[in-house]
């Protein structure tokens, strides 16, 4: 949906697809209303599809959305190899598929003296040379007061957590390297192992980059997204990362979201980074970034870094409109300097599931939703407000993403309680049960936003 | 005197001389049997005397125009005259060449396989007054005169295995061993030992039998004849042949017919022409070493006098063997030698014993790797010029020496040196910790910058920093260049979506990644993405494959495959290392001329084989396809299956690791000897790996095979392969294979 808006504020035109579960979606009715095209496919996973329907139309370029093919290197070169090249709305292919290699990317970081998770930076095979690392680790972690010393096992060719796990002490390392070394041989036919130092508290905050086909590279600010559910899903995002002049910090937050911009901004220059895209760091209770991984796309939580942002002082940034605006070609248009920052965002997902119950999803009908109307508020809902709409179970059970402004802390903790008070969510399952969300547990996280 | 019997005989005559010149019958033929019919009418009204005389006259006839018509045989005559019922088998030879023999392995059709006749046998020899009883052990097939149960002397795999298993008795006995090749080619079934591979294991294990083997041939069809017929001498029956492929199999493949149709009969003759199969063409090549001539029209079980001219050059054969290794017999040899020339002599005069000492046997078997060693260097085109033909020996003597000084001398010296060196440092070690021991400190140890460095900066930068980041500059399949959607042939049962052809050719290595089918991928993929980049180094470019038989039109095709595969042949020779280990790989290439095998293809392999000895490296042989040996160049191609199994066995007696991996289809001669033959034989997925295609054995055998008969998953059932692997992980495993197994004289370790 935000695409397409974005679309139509540039004044291009546009196609969409959808498959046969999505047939009530929002995205659908707006592309119609807007006077798009679309058109219903059978997966969003075959590319094959999607080439044809963008042949048919007769499409120049291809914005990926969110997921699915957005970090797929391979469907991006497609787009810009094929005999009829389309221009991909993303960074270029190469660039995809550098930074989608974890290994990679460390080695990287670690080159341009960016910092980066203790451990190996290679697959280790020897396993003297592990167990040294491992030794080393514990020591190390030892030296700096962390009592919960803990070191993770990875299986280096694994991903998506398969082949990860997590040692408490040295006696205990050999066996699950071991273990994990024939697993891993087995599975991937590879024997290396990553060995990594394993960091319990920290919060996880994000860098904003966005660049222009022309080596403009410039950055939207910090986001910190440490409210998660469970299953590390983001619940919960907020702009800036931190507050250093609302909150009293034990280290130099300050100091911390400069440097975390600086360093981004390095790789991004290091690998010429041409379009927007996201720098995932985790920092430690003493104020010690690492750089986890970088995602090479635009994420669904843009919107509350562009609700900080004020371009030539002027409020109403779009990041995807930007993106689309420079992956076509044009130049940024802007510097650093025309970037300022104003206020707090925060970022609510409102998700049909059950908090109290490891988050597990909930399937049913919505009858109403009702989200109050504000000017500090925008929302972002495919859920139809005019009738009842089932929820798709193929899918992930995300019904509104609600983004808040305000000029402090305490004013935008104050109307996100006040909108997550006023909003109306009722539903049922099949057996006639009320619905569940997760509305309580996004007023009880807000009190304590942006507290380390 | 019987007028019924001989005139009945001479009718058989008569038939016999019909058959074998099929539709062509020359006028003499009609004329004997205008004199025969006229005989039989006249012959009532006669008395005895005057029908004896008009049989004689009759019997004269059919002599002289037997003698006549022997002159007029075209090559497919002679094809029909070792197919006929009426050819001697090898029962009527035990029966007359030999003094008295007992059949073992198996009676009649109580056999594991009646087309195999194995036997222990005897020759007498009288010398003054002493009577010397020489054993051998007789093995060939048996064509039964017509028996059905002897399956026309097409030998199953476990027939081959049960000949095996007998001259390795007759070498524990260490008697000679005499093979009679009676075989049209062998039974391409897969069932285990498996054609192929039981023909592979004969070839090995007779490369190096410790024994003389006298073969001798009268219809030897292509596999299905090596599998008995590497031997120190080779004779052949002068109507016999002598083929890569039947004349019939060669018009198929020539007019392209499909399964089920005939080819003409005038291709057939044709092709019995073109293949070069006779005893004197074999002569002239070098592949066999004297003919034995036979009387006119080929021999039948009642020509004595043929059984005794046989007997005498399978005895001269036998003691030449002998004499030409054994310590003393030099009068011996010159006499044989006079007795070589003049036909006439009776080798039974003169005894040589049949028992070979240890170093006499080792002789043999250099003598008779020499031998064939030696063979086929006529049938391709070495263009190395002469100059580099010296560096290039000069190298290899250097090789050699390097060889020996690292690997046996600083080996065995190295090491004493090297247990000294250790004992004495741990010695040291218990001295120094007692003298520190006051002084180290009992806390925990701290962790120095160095470590904190080690866990935090870049390691190894001198790697780069883009560890699996090395995309560009490997081999960029063809394929990988178009713009399509590649649907996999598995896609309606296991759901496979379409895959973009770069991403199929270029990434995935030709595997679809849904299901795991392989798509075929060129030779240079292996070349340029499975060995360390860029080590791999051509050698031995200069040698060609040619067209030693002259066989029409096929100059313009070779030159064509050249041209188009810009290669010279279908063998490619490197010099590579996987992984930092150094190898020399041979590589079979499907796409010229089906990456058949023939003189220059056998000879560049060996050559490898010998490089791949003298500098101790493992050798892999990456077959990326092979159709078999190359029908075109006749014997010259079939005689690559014992030469380059004879190298293969050099090596690895050597001390040398010698792998297979098949890629895709791998069929017939090559896989049946010096593939075969290696105790490590992979697949890729995707391979087909046996000794016929199932056309082939569909038209020899009649049994309609499954689909998937030859998929390498059935291979691997049978016992043939060792190990199936994913095409994306070649490299893995080759680098596994090569640290866990491996001969002795490899030094990677």
């Amino acid at each position: 949906m935000r695409i397409i808006q974005a679309c139509c504020k540039l004044g291009l035109d546009f196609v969409c697809v959808y498959t046969a579960e999505d047939e009530a979606s929002g995205h659908l009715s707006l592309a119609r209303e807007l006077g798009g095209q679309a058109f219903r496919i059978s997966s969003y996973h075959d590319a094959n599809e999607i080439m044809a329907v963008a042949d048919h139309a007769g499409a120049t370029a291809v914005h990926p959305g969110y997921g699915y093919f957005a970090e797929d290197y391979r469907f991006a070169r497609r787009v810009c190899e094929r005999t009829r090249p389309m221009i991909w709305i993303g960074p270029s292919w190469r660039v995809i598929r550098t930074l989608g290699d974890k290994i990679n990317t460390k080695r990287l970081a670690r080159s341009l003296g960016v910092p980066t998770v203790p451990g190996s930076d290679r697959p280790v095979y020897d396993e003297l040379e592990a167990e040294e690392i491992a030794d080393s680790l514990f020591r190390f972690q030892a030296e700096q007061g962390i009592d919960l010393a803990r070191v993770l096992v990875k299986a280096s060719a694994g991903g998506g957590g398969m082949g990860i796990e997590e040692v408490h002490n040295l006696d205990h390392f050999k066996t699950v390297y071991r273990r994990i070394r024939n697993y891993s041989k087995r599975q991937f036919h590879d024997e290396g192992v990553l060995i990594e130092q394993r960091i319990l508290d920290f919060n996880h905050l994000e860098v904003q980059i966005a660049a222009d086909r022309h080596g403009s590279i410039a950055h939207f600010g910090t986001r910190n997204c440490t409210i998660q559910s469970t299953g590390r899903q983001k619940r919960v995002e907020i702009a800036p990362g931190f507050a250093p002049d609302q909150i009293k910090y034990s280290f130099d937050a300050a100091k911390v979201l400069d440097d975390i911009t600086n360093h981004s901004l390095a790789i991004a220059k290091e690998v010429g980074y041409d379009n927007v895209g996201t720098w995932e760091w985790i920092v430690t209770p003493a104020g010690q970034p690492f750089l986890m991984e970088v995602n090479t796309r635009i994420q669904v939580e843009n919107g509350v870094s562009a609700a900080i942002s004020r371009l030539k002082g002027q409020p109403g940034v779009d990041i995807i409109k930007e993106q689309i605006r420079m992956g076509l070609g044009d130049p940024m248009g802007f510097t650093q300097q025309d970037i300022t920052f104003e206020g707090i965002g925060i970022e609510y997902r409102i998700i049909a599931e059950d908090p109290a119950n490891r988050f597990t999803p909930w399937v049913g009908r919505i009858d109403r939703f009702n989200p109050p109307q504000a000017p500090w508020l925008s929302m972002h809902s495919q859920i139809p407000q005019d009738k009842p709409y089932v929820i798709p179970t193929e899918f992930d059970p995300n019904l509104a993403l609600a983004i808040i402004w305000g000029k402090d802390l305490a004013e935008a903790k104050s109307r996100g309680v006040e909108f997550l008070d006023r909003l109306v969510l009722q539903g049922q399952d099949q057996e006639g049960n009320p619905m569940k969300s997760n509305i309580a547990f996004l007023r009880e996280k807000t009190s304590d936003i942006l507290v380390f | 005197m019987d007028i019924e019997k001989s005139t009945q005989e001479l009718a058989d005559r008569l038939q016999y001389i019909q058959d074998i010149f099929g539709s062509r019958q020359p006028g003499d033929v009609a004329l004997l049997a205008e004199k025969l019919a006229e005989f039989r009418a006249r012959e009532q009204a006669e008395g005895m005397p005057q029908k004896v005389k008009l049989l004689a006259q009759i019997q004269d006839l059919f002599d002289f125009v037997e003698k006549k018509l022997d002159a007029e045989l075209v090559p497919m005559d002679k094809v029909r005259i070792v197919r006929h019922p009426q050819r001697i088998t090898l029962k009527d030879i035990l029966e007359f060449v030999y003094d008295n023999y007992t059949e073992i392995g198996g009676q009649d059709e109580y056999s594991i396989d009646p087309s195999m006749v194995i036997a222990r046998a005897y020759i007498t020899r009288r010398i003054g007054d002493k009577v010397h009883n020489q054993p051998v052990m007789v093995i060939g097939q048996e064509k039964g005169h017509g028996q059905e149960f002897r399956n026309g002397g097409s030998v199953k795999p476990w027939g081959n295995a049960k000949a095996l298993q007998y001259m390795k008795v007759a070498e524990t006995e260490n008697i000679p061993i005499h093979t009679y090749v009676f075989t049209p080619g062998a039974f391409p079934v897969e069932d285990y030992p498996g054609a192929a591979q039981q023909i592979a294991r004969n070839l090995y294990e007779m490369a190096a039998l410790r024994v003389p083997v006298v073969a001798c041939f009268s219809e030897g069809g292509s596999g299905g004849a090596e599998a008995i017929a590497l031997a120190d001498t080779r004779l052949m029956l002068s109507h016999g042949y002598y083929s890569v492929i039947s004349p019939e199999g060669a018009a198929a493949i020539e007019s392209g017919i499909r399964q089920g149709q005939r080819a003409p009969v005038s291709m057939i003759e044709e092709c019995a022409e073109r293949l070069k199969i006779t005893a004197a063409d074999n002569l002239r090549m070098g592949y066999i070493d004297r003919v034995v001539h036979e009387p006119p029209l080929g021999a039948r079980p009642h020509h004595y006098d043929f059984f005794k001219r046989l007997r005498q050059e399978m005895i001269m054969a036998t003691d030449e063997a002998f004499l030409g290794v054994k310590g003393l017999g030099l009068i011996r040899g010159m006499a044989l030698k006079r007795r070589k020339k003049d036909a006439v002599a009776d080798p039974e005069s003169m005894f040589v014993r049949w028992v070979l000492d240890e170093g006499a046997a080792d002789r043999l078997v250099w003598k008779r790797y020499s031998k064939f060693r030696n063979m086929a260097k006529g049938a391709m085109r070495d263009k190395t010029p002469a100059s580099r033909r010296l560096t290039d020996s000069l190298q290899q003597v250097s090789w050699s020496t390097y060889s020996y000084l690292r690997y046996e001398f600083l080996r065995t010296y190295g090491k004493k040196l090297m247990t000294l060196a250790e004992e004495t440092r741990a010695e040291a070690g218990v001295v120094l910790e007692k003298v520190l021991r006051p002084f180290k400190s009992g806390g925990a140890r701290k962790v120095d910058t160095q470590t904190i460095q080690k866990l935090t900066e870049l390691s190894c930068a001198e790697e780069g920093i883009c560890l699996t980041g090395d995309w560009d500059g490997g081999y960029v399949s063809p394929k990988a260049r178009e713009d399509k959607a590649v649907t996999c042939p598995n896609a309606s049962t296991h759901g496979c979506l379409d895959l973009w052809a770069p991403d199929l050719f270029g990434d995935f290595a030709g595997v679809c990644q849904y299901c795991g089918h392989h798509f075929p991928m060129e030779y240079q993929w292996f070349i340029h993405n499975v060995l360390d980049k860029d080590s791999a180094i051509e050698f031995g470019q200069d040698v060609e494959a040619g067209n030693p038989l002259d066989y029409p039109g096929f100059d313009q095709k070779i030159e064509e495959a050249k041209r188009k595969n810009k290669i010279k042949s279908s063998c490619l020779t490197y010099e590579a290392s996987i992984d930092g280990v150094k190898i020399v790989i041979g590589v079979l290439v499907a796409p010229f001329r089906g990456g058949t095998v023939g003189a220059a293809e056998g000879e560049k392999f060996i050559r490898a084989l010998s490089r791949a000895r003298k500098k101790h490296y493992p050798f892999l042989a990456y077959v990326h396809g092979t159709a078999g040996i190359r029908i075109q160049e006749g014997t010259n191609g079939v005689i690559q299956m014992p030469r380059a199994t004879m190298a293969v066995r050099r090596y690895i007696e050597a001390g040398g690791l010698y792998t297979v991996l098949y890629d895709t289809n791998s069929y017939a001669g090559p896989v049946a000897s010096f593939l075969g033959c290696s105790p490590y034989q992979f697949s890729v997925r995707s391979a087909n790996i046996g000794f016929a295609g199932p056309g082939v054995i569909k038209e020899t055998t009649g049994i309609d095979i499954a689909p998937d008969y030859h998929k390498a998953y059935n291979a691997l059932a049978r016992g043939h392969i060792q190990g199936i692997w994913d095409r994306r992980e070649i490299r893995n495993n080759l680098v596994q294979a090569f640290q866990t197994i491996g001969g002795r004289n490899l030094y990677y370790r």
